[in-house]
């Protein structure tokens, strides 16, 4: 099975520290460069090959400029990238959040980790789930 | 001789009887006129019908009339004044002396004649009643007039009663006033209570994040350095991770508590017996750490919110093991009756519209002067120390037991166990908010 691609768009700087370091032993899935926010993560992808398109898509909920669920609509609506799986994750999901995201295609919506085990768990779960897919 | 005298004492007998006859009628009027089964009588004295009214009932009527606490006057034809009583002309501030003979409208405001006139019109025909004002002198006064028509031996008249309406009109000002300003607090309160939730659920979010923040750094600074530190140090730090813990889990509560408080409920038909089994898993670990054993006796099936009614369970059970004895195996029994009354003394039913469920351990006990604490928020009987815990749960069973339209107690006394008692209607209101 080949190494999936994960794409992470995160605004806050720690969070995205925290992802790194957390995985940083990890070989069995690679992180792409990381987006800072929605819109960033879109011109990311309209630049690379469809070759190169990830695997799946972490999106923040809470970004400046354009959140996890405005970027979950785009990219759902967008038929270059209609079949890539999305994750909602943030630091605190309720269940407006999770009911929208779910109607809008995602394929999880999970709680920001709270520790650094917690963030293995969350892409064991999610390599688990497209791997499945 | 002896025939004269038989003539005599026959006709003396039937005087005598006669003259019984005459006491015996006397006797029956008096009594019907003591009685006031009558107030007039009618004789024909040979000259014609004579009326004689009788003075005594006569005075007490109009020593009655004189002091009853409404205005009462008599009207003719055309709607003159013939008698009137000193109320009123209290009522209208006008001397007694100067209102009889007066036409009644001259009391009636411009703005009610026209009312008035077709009141007494009407009124000839049938009793009626209606509220208006009288003015004398420039001040108005509300009333109430009740006109019914007389039929006297000198005419037909109309007797009104006139009941002053100024204190209750005073007193209907004061009450739709405080009914007003009631309206006006309590729509404060609830925006005030609403912005407390929102408060709460805002903060509550947004206290996450940094937490979050400041538990993953603390891990993170573990295990880079935890190794080189000294004990010490690395106590600090274990010390920073479980305030953090404790301070997740207060987020959390607060959140719970704050969303109970949004809104209605929604209620479906829920099995008991399920929900109190299910809750025992969650258990699992600490049942075994307590070498507890927990028994459900029959329990109903009624409305309710399930997430909610188990939330419930889940608080009283944990509190049940939290609080059990020391060096004791830790026994929990729950049972439920149906009851009639929304009462905890309520008699037992078996079709009652309530039911009791009582949720009782052998643990430590508490004394029952703080019965009012465990179940208000943030209070606890304990220091953190000793047992965990955030002081929001009893709140927040509380608070779904009453948006059950339920009742909660406890029976408890120190080192003899603590009992739950919980009352809620097998059915719910269709609409609840």
């Amino acid at each position: 099975m080949p190494v999936k691609r994960i794409l992470l768009a995160e605004d806050d700087k720690d969070d995205r520290f925290f992802f790194t370091e957390s995985l940083k032993h990890r070989d069995d899935f690679f992180l792409m460069p990381i987006a800072e926010n929605g819109a960033d993560l879109m011109e990311f992808l309209e630049a690379i090959h469809p070759a190169e398109f990830p695997d799946v898509i972490i999106l923040d909920q809470n970004m400046p400029r354009q959140n996890g669920l405005q970027t979950l609509k785009l990219l759902k609506g967008n038929d270059t990238y209609s079949h890539i799986p999305l994750v909602v994750y943030s630091a605190s999901t309720n269940d407006m959040l999770i009911r929208q995201s779910l109607e809008s295609g995602a394929l999880l919506v999970v709680n920001k980790p709270s520790t650094l085990d917690e963030y293995n768990k969350m892409i064991d779960d999610i390599l688990q789930v497209i791997n499945g897919n | 001789m002896s025939e004269r005298t038989q003539n005599d004492t026959s006709q003396m007998q039937a005087q005598l009887e006669q003259l019984r006859q005459q006491l015996y009628e006397a006797n029956e009027t008096i009594e019907a006129i003591r009685t006031g089964q009558i107030d007039a009588l009618v004789v024909n004295d040979g000259t014609g019908h004579q009326l004689y009214t009788l003075k005594t009932a006569d005075q007490a009527y109009r020593v009655f009339i004189e002091n009853m606490a409404e205005g009462a006057v008599t009207l003719n034809k055309d709607g003159v004044i013939m008698y009137c009583n000193s109320k009123f002309a209290r009522i209208i501030s006008c001397p007694l002396s100067s209102v009889i003979g007066m036409a009644f409208e001259e009391f009636v405001p411009q703005n009610n004649k026209h009312l008035f006139q077709q009141q007494f019109i009407s009124s000839w025909s049938g009793d009626s009643k209606e509220e208006m004002t009288l003015s004398c002198k420039g001040a108005e006064v509300p009333v109430q007039l009740s006109f019914t028509a007389l039929q006297l031996n000198d005419g037909a008249a109309l007797s009104v009663i006139i009941t002053d309406l100024t204190a209750i009109k005073k007193v209907q000002e004061q009450l739709e006033d405080n009914n007003r300003q009631l309206a006006a607090m309590n729509k404060a309160l609830e925006v005030s209570n609403h912005d407390l939730m929102q408060f709460a659920s805002v903060a509550s979010h947004d206290l996450q994040e940094p937490l979050r923040k400041v538990d993953i750094f603390s891990s993170l600074l573990l295990s880079k350095v935890g190794n080189s530190l000294e004990d010490e140090a690395r106590v600090y730090i274990k010390k920073i991770t479980g305030a953090i813990k404790r301070m997740k889990i207060l987020i959390t509560d607060v959140l719970n508590y704050s969303k109970l408080s949004e809104g209605g409920n929604e209620f479906q038909r829920i099995d008991l017996n399920e929900i109190a089994k299910e809750t025992l898993d969650d258990f699992e670990l600490a049942i075994k750490e307590k070498n507890a054993v927990i028994t459900i006796g029959s329990l109903p099936v009624l409305d309710g919110n399930k997430g909610q009614i188990r939330q419930v369970f889940q608080n009283i059970f944990s509190n049940a093991l939290k609080f059990s004895k020391p060096g004791q195996d830790a026994r929990i029994s729950v049972t439920s009756k149906k009851v009639a009354e929304k009462s905890f003394a309520s008699q037992e039913a078996a079709d009652g519209k309530y039911c009791i469920i009582s949720i009782k351990d052998n643990g430590i006990g508490f004394d029952e002067k703080y019965l009012p604490n465990i179940f208000a928020l943030f209070e606890r009987l304990h220091t953190k120390d000793k047992y965990e815990g955030t002081g929001i749960g009893m709140a927040i069973t509380k608070k779904i037991i009453e948006k059950h339209n339920g009742l909660i107690n406890a029976i408890s006394s120190v080192g003899n166990g603590a009992e739950f008692l919980i009352l809620l209607p097998v059915h719910q209101p269709v609409n609840v908010y």
